[in-house]
């Protein structure tokens, strides 16, 4: 460092004194106290880098964020060899949750002030944050060597060495910590973690005799405290090793937890069983030492067939039926994917309802036959029998008309069978049997979202939301609620309501933000209480994260809608129309604009508080578009729409709508590799798939209108992978009916077909017979396909659409999402307007 | 359906559990924040494709006054109401109180209940075994009182 830096940054005694009154302050939080030190610093040394940070910090956790930020930068151009500079800078971009900057001022502050603990710490936090392992080995390994003393510093070194793929150095530090401890208490739980967590090491490793004997040995002597994971470990360790005594082991476990099926699972697999009769003498042995465990009595019903299934599942299903449990028949039902059992189970039902039939011979309880005719609904429904379950439900419900699951299951019948609207009333009659019961009004909300009918929606989620949330969707976004958030999103999108739908798809990604997010604290944290274990878990679930299904959804119905909006910029003008709003209109904007203004207000303080007000160093969470309008506009669609998708790539890499979706982006944005390496993908998971049928005609268009061939090194692989795809001496219009004549009974085959042919300029006339075929009799239409194929016909504008729309009326009878416009409207208006019952039934929670 | 201890992978289906069923709900950190710090207390209920139907999220209590036996504290219960008469509730707290004094030596466990919730109070009460121990006056952040309650663990 040269004589004039040194220079510069060292300060006279007096202001040397009032630098460190700022850290201090600053380190309690006194912030204008600490502002006010900073500025009498630079009155005398207006350059002084390190004041200029310290004051530029202080600056942003009093809320000034620009101005302080801007400091900041000053003062690290001004001392860029400053420790303390970098540390700011650091410590800034970490709370604005920028990790890779951080780090790398960070590092920076490290080059200048290698052993300070501050520092590595958060290094390790960060380096852990963004899988940086073997920075994080390094970094773990300073920290350990500075402070030996510190227990937690070993362990956190060993974990960075597993992390990184080094189990053998990982097991050498535990051996090398352990050697070192002295007077460790009986009981101990960090000890005990700290001990399991050298067992999974040697698991890990693959030494299962080793981690064995090493579980017993500290096991026997009590330095284990965790009972049940000694148990569990023991079982899986002589399972890996085949040893005799596994058996034993998980029996153990069994007597411990009796309704645990992994542990059955583990008991069964460990007898070396080959046979189902081999292993239903061993649950029917077990089932007579615990007779109350339900576990060993299910599993049997998957090992039995014939006259054996049918006495078995008639005692199971009898025992169950009687005693009223409403969750038989979810229990039951992946039996039925045996034809046989299927029977079985059905003439079981009809003598059981025989046997209980009220006014039959023998006397019984009424609530069994309740309980029989529930069960045989869910039934005739799960078989498609809409007709015969509602008649059933009809039966109950005159029987004992106040069980809510009664009502449930005539929504869930009638939403299967296409009558969205009798289902939210079914759902409605059952919250109102038990207005206390959250589980039931979430049900009937989501029903109601399902109908179109959101306001109805948000004032049933507002009876259980906080009363001093600013709206029911405020406090159930700041829950984090998914299945609100997915529901909310999907309902807005089939009404239109684009920029809402997108809103509320780009608040679940927030969500998912959030919970990345939560596990930085962890990273410290964890080694402080020895849970290693568990934590390794975390690491696992978060780099797993964005495979959850409410993710997937999210993001691939937002890149449809970015893509349309791409293709159609006209789109947006639809929402940003100059037209006067409606009264109705008026008054929903008036209440958003009140609900995102009290928002905003409850995250103000209270009064003005003097500004000693810590606001921390994180971004606030300011919505500036709360009607999702922006989002609408926005001028990236597609940077977004591959953003959203990025992680589905390989955390969802088995969805072959992912793939299309990623073809969508691709070849809009002329990524041209990226997209046919997409419909590669799909083709390896289905080539007959609809979609990528679709995908497939599409590509071909698109490269034979491409200007050139794209240049080098692409343009080979581009090219073969184009041809394996689709072969180039095979024309459109032969591909199209080569493929529309291979599925002529799948309804999204034709479906497929039809809108190819629409490319390629088929006749309307064509294009309307090929939907029209799915009426056929050897199409297999579904209720779901027909919506499909009946939007589709009136975005073409097709003068057969009423034909259509008849036709599937009469094929679904109980559906209503056929019936007219009008005659939909009008049942809308019937659901909502339902008989409100005395308000005493209403309990506001 | 499967009872056993709960796993990182849980939390979202235990969240997704408690917002259908309960009206106190926490963000996914306060979660990881109970498996992280006492990973073997908190157990869930899992139906035969995996989903959460019944979970106990349970602690250990902090920061105790001198001279206090440790205990156990559950912050939160629930089964979905279409798997109730299964007696999940009971296994599930039945296995985490094992695991308290087990693994903490745990004396009591305790929990806090709405005066008005009849259910669960008769779930506690008769179920379990909790006596009453306590109002705590306005407990619940709409105001409700709740009832402190205690079950013993010492054998």
């Amino acid at each position: 460092m040269s004589k004039l830096q040194l220079a510069k940054r060292a300060l006279p005694s007096k202001e040397g004194t009032l630098f460190k009154d700022v850290l201090t302050l600053y380190e309690t939080r006194q912030l204008k106290k600490g502002l006010k030190t900073a500025d009498q610093i630079l009155k005398k040394f207006p350059e002084h880098g390190e004041t200029m940070c310290m004051k530029g910090l202080i600056l942003v956790h009093m809320g000034r964020r620009e101005e302080g930020m801007d400091l900041v930068k000053k003062g690290v151009r001004l001392d860029l060899t400053s420790h303390i500079c970098w540390h700011v800078f650091g410590l800034i971009q970490k709370g604005e949750k920028n990790y890779e900057e951080a780090l790398k001022s960070y590092m920076q502050a490290l080059r200048f002030d290698k052993e300070n603990m501050n520092i590595l710490r958060d290094a390790a936090s960060l380096q852990s944050q963004l899988r940086l392992y073997d920075g994080l080995v390094e970094t773990r390994h300073t920290l350990a060597r500075c402070r030996p003393v510190l227990r937690a510093n070993w362990i956190a070194l060993s974990v960075a060495y597993h992390l990184n793929g080094n189990l053998e150095e990982a097991k050498k530090v535990l051996e090398h910590y352990e050697d070192s401890l002295k007077n460790v208490p009986d009981y101990d739980v960090e000890h005990s973690e700290t001990t399991m967590y050298h067992v999974k090491v040697l698991e890990d490793i693959g030494d299962y005799a080793e981690a064995l004997a090493f579980l017993d040995v500290n096991s026997k002597s009590r330095v284990i405290v965790d009972k049940t994971g000694v148990m569990e470990t023991r079982a899986r360790l002589l399972s890996k090793l085949k040893s005799d005594e596994a058996e034993h082991a998980w029996r153990v476990l069994i007597d411990h937890n009796p309704d645990c099926t992994d542990y059955y699972n583990g008991y069964l697999t460990s007898q070396n069983i080959s046979s189902d009769d081999a292993a239903l003498l061993v649950l029917k042995e077990i089932s007579s030492q615990i007779p109350r465990a339900n576990a060993p009595r299910r599993l049997a019903l998957a090992y039995s067939s014939g006259d054996q299934f049918r006495e078995l599942a008639k005692e199971y299903l009898t025992s169950a039926l009687v005693k009223g449990v409403p969750s038989l028949f979810a229990d039951i039902k992946s039996l039925y994917e045996n034809q046989a059992r299927l029977e079985s189970i059905q003439s079981i039902l009809e003598q059981l309802l025989a046997e209980h039939t009220p006014a039959s011979s023998s006397p019984t309880e009424p609530t069994t036959y309740l309980w029989i005719l529930y069960f045989q609904a869910q039934h005739f429904s799960h078989l498609s029998q809409y007709d015969k379950a509602l008649e059933v439900l009809e039966r109950a419900i005159t029987h004992t008309p106040t069980l809510p699951e009664l009502y449930t299951c005539k929504g869930r019948v009638l939403k299967r069978a296409g009558d969205p609207y009798g289902a939210a009333r079914a759902l409605e009659e059952a919250r109102r049997l038990d207005g206390q019961d959250r589980f039931l009004n979430t049900k009937c909300a989501k029903y109601h979202l399902r109908a179109g009918l959101i306001n109805e929606a948000y004032h049933f989620f507002g009876l259980f939301t906080k009363k001093d949330a600013a709206s029911p969707s405020a406090d159930l976004e700041d829950m984090q609620s998914l299945l609100y958030l997915i529901e909310d999103a999907d309902a807005q999108r089939r009404l239109g309501k684009l920029n809402l739908a997108l809103k509320k798809y780009a608040v679940i990604n927030k969500v998912f933000d959030e919970i990345e997010d939560d596990q930085y604290d962890f990273h410290g944290y964890s080694m402080r209480k020895f849970t290693v274990n568990i934590y390794l878990n975390l690491l696992t679930w978060e780099d797993n994260l964005r495979s959850h299904p409410v993710y997937v959804k999210a993001a691939l119905s937002a890149s449809q809608i970015f893509v349309a909006l791409h293709d159609d910029p006209s789109i947006v003008k639809r929402f940003t129309s100059s037209e006067p709003l409606t009264s109705a209109e008026k008054k929903a904007q008036k209440k958003a604009k009140k609900a995102a203004h009290k928002k905003e207000e409850d995250k103000k303080p209270a009064a003005p508080t003097s500004t000693n007000e810590d606001k921390g160093l994180e971004i606030p969470n300011a919505d500036d578009d709360p009607d999702g309008l922006k989002l609408l506009g926005c001028s990236d669609p597609l940077e977004r729409a591959a953003k959203f998708l990025h992680p589905l790539t390989t955390l969802a890499s088995k969805n072959i709508d992912v793939w299309i979706a990623v073809y969508d982006v691709a070849i809009r944005r002329k990524k041209y590799l990226q997209a046919v390496r997409a419909l590669a993908h799909a083709r390896e998971l289905d080539a007959d798939y609809p979609e990528l049928h679709v995908r497939l005609a599409h590509l071909r268009k698109t490269v034979t209108s491409l200007p050139q061939v794209p240049p080098a090194p692409i343009g080979e692989v581009f090219t073969s992978t184009v041809s394996a795809l689709l072969p180039d001496e095979v024309t459109l219009e032969t591909f199209n009916s080569q493929y529309l004549q291979r599925h002529s009974s799948s309804p999204l085959a034709i479906f497929a077909a039809a809108r190819v042919l629409k490319t390629l300029d088929g006749p309307l006339e064509e294009v309307d017979n090929t939907i029209f075929s799915t009426l056929g009799p050897d199409v297999k239409l579904t209720l779901k396909s027909a919506r499909t194929m009946l939007d589709y016909l009136v975005q073409l504008g097709s003068l057969r659409v009423e034909e259509y729309r008849t036709s599937c009326d009469q094929r679904f009878p109980l559906a209503t999402v056929f019936k007219t416009a009008e005659e939909q409207a009008s049942l809308m208006k019937e659901t909502v307007e339902m008989p409100i019952a005395s308000p005493k039934d209403e309990v506001e929670i | 359906m499967n009872i056993r201890v709960a796993r990182i992978d849980d939390t979202m289906g235990m969240q997704a559990c408690n917002l259908q069923n309960l009206p106190e709900n926490y963000t996914m950190k306060y979660y990881l924040y109970h498996l992280l710090t006492w990973p073997t207390l908190s157990y869930v209920a899992e139906d035969s494709n995996g989903r959460v139907v019944g979970y106990i999220l349970a602690k250990m209590e902090e920061d105790l006054p001198e001279g206090e036996k440790p205990h156990g504290h559950v912050t939160s219960i629930s089964v979905l109401r279409s798997y109730r008469r299964l007696g999940i509730a009971k296994k599930l707290m039945v296995q985490s109180q094992e695991a308290m004094a087990a693994m903490y030596k745990a004396d009591y466990v305790s929990l806090h209940v709405r005066k008005s919730n009849r259910a669960a109070l008769g779930l506690y009460r008769d179920t379990l075994g909790f006596t009453v121990k306590d109002i705590e006056k306005k407990y619940y952040a709409d105001g409700e009182d709740a009832y402190a309650m205690h079950l013993s663990l010492a054998s």
